[in-house]
C-alpha cells in the first residue's frame, strides 16, 4: 500500500480551513457594527 | 428566529457534523488497498464538487425564475449561491491537484475534466465580478442571470466530460446509471459527506442571502 498520508492530511485541513474561514468571514460581515 | 440566525446555526451544525465527518472517514473507513491514505480525500472532494455544481445550478435555474418573474428574491438568491459555490468550487479545485499528485504523478493536466471544472471556477468569479461592476440594480440583475444560465448549461458538460473525452480523470463511482461500485463503508461516508456539505451550502446561503437583505435595509434607511 502506498505511504501518502501527508497528501490526504494536507487536503483536509485546506478543505476545512476554506470552509471555516468562509464562515468566519460571513460571520464577520453579517454582525451588525 | 431571523434568517441570519437560522443561517448561523444551520452552518454552526455543518461545521460540526464536518469534524464527524473526518474522524468517520479518517477512522471508522477501510484505506484502499491501492491508492493507500490519499484515496481518503475522495471524502471531501468529490461532496465539494457536487455542491459546486449544485450551486451553480441553482444560480441558472434563479437567472431563469429572475427573467420570467423579475422578482428580486432569486437575484438575491443567485447572489448568494454563486458566493457559496466559488468556495466550495476552490475546496475542489485545491483537492483535485492533491489527490493527484501522489495517484497520477502529476498535480494537474489540461484534459477536458480539469479543465472544465477549472471554467466552472473562472465563471463563478466572472458572475461576482459582474456584480461587482452593475451599479444598476435591475442591469445587474439580468446580466448576472444570463451568465448563471451559461453556468447552467455548462454543468452537463463537466459531468460527461469523462464519457465524451480521453481523460486521467476517473469515471463517476456513483451518480451513474448503474450500482454505485463502491463498498458499503465507503458508499455510506460519501453519503455522509454529501448531506453534511449539502447542510454547510444551506447554511452559507441563508446568511449571504441575509445579508444581502440587510445591506438593501441600509441602503433605503441611507
Amino acid at each position: 500500500m502506498p505511504e501518502n498520508t501527508p497528501y490526504m492530511v494536507a487536503a483536509y485541513i485546506i478543505t476545512a480551513a476554506i470552509l471555516v474561514g468562509y464562515a468566519v468571514l460571513l460571520y464577520r460581515r453579517t454582525r451588525k457594527p | 428566529m431571523t434568517l441570519l440566525k437560522t443561517g448561523r446555526w444551520i452552518t454552526i451544525v455543518g461545521l460540526a457534523l464536518l469534524a464527524a465527518v473526518y474522524v468517520r472517514a479518517l477512522a471508522f473507513t477501510p484505506v484502499e488497498r491501492f491508492q493507500g491514505p490519499a484515496q481518503k480525500i475522495y471524502y471531501v472532494h468529490v461532496p465539494s464538487a457536487l455542491c459546486a455544481m449544485l450551486a451553480m445550478g441553482l444560480v441558472g435555474i434563479a437567472g431563469i425564475l429572475y427573467l420570467l418573474l423579475k422578482d428580486p428574491r432569486f437575484d438575491r438568491f443567485g447572489e448568494a449561491s454563486a458566493e457559496v459555490g466559488t468556495a466550495f468550487s476552490l475546496v475542489m479545485l485545491t483537492t483535485g491537484p492533491i489527490w493527484a499528485k501522489p495517484i497520477w504523478g502529476t498535480w494537474w493536466t489540461w484534459d477536458a475534466r480539469l479543465t472544465l471544472t477549472l471554467f466552472l471556477f473562472l465563471l463563478f468569479l466572472g458572475y461576482l465580478l459582474l456584480r461587482g461592476a452593475v451599479t444598476d440594480p435591475g442591469l445587474r440583475a439580468r446580466y448576472s442571470a444570463v451568465l448563471g444560465i451559461c453556468g447552467l448549461v455548462l454543468l452537463p458538460f463537466i459531468h460527461l466530460s469523462v464519457y465524451f473525452f480521453r481523460t486521467l480523470h476517473p469515471q463517476p463511482i456513483v451518480l451513474k446509471p448503474s450500482a454505485p461500485s463502491l463498498p458499503g463503508e465507503m458508499l455510506v461516508t460519501l453519503l455522509f459527506s454529501f448531506l453534511v456539505f449539502t447542510i454547510l451550502y444551506v447554511g452559507l446561503v441563508t446568511q449571504r442571502y441575509a445579508l444581502s437583505l440587510l445591506r438593501e435595509q441600509a441602503e433605503q434607511h441611507a
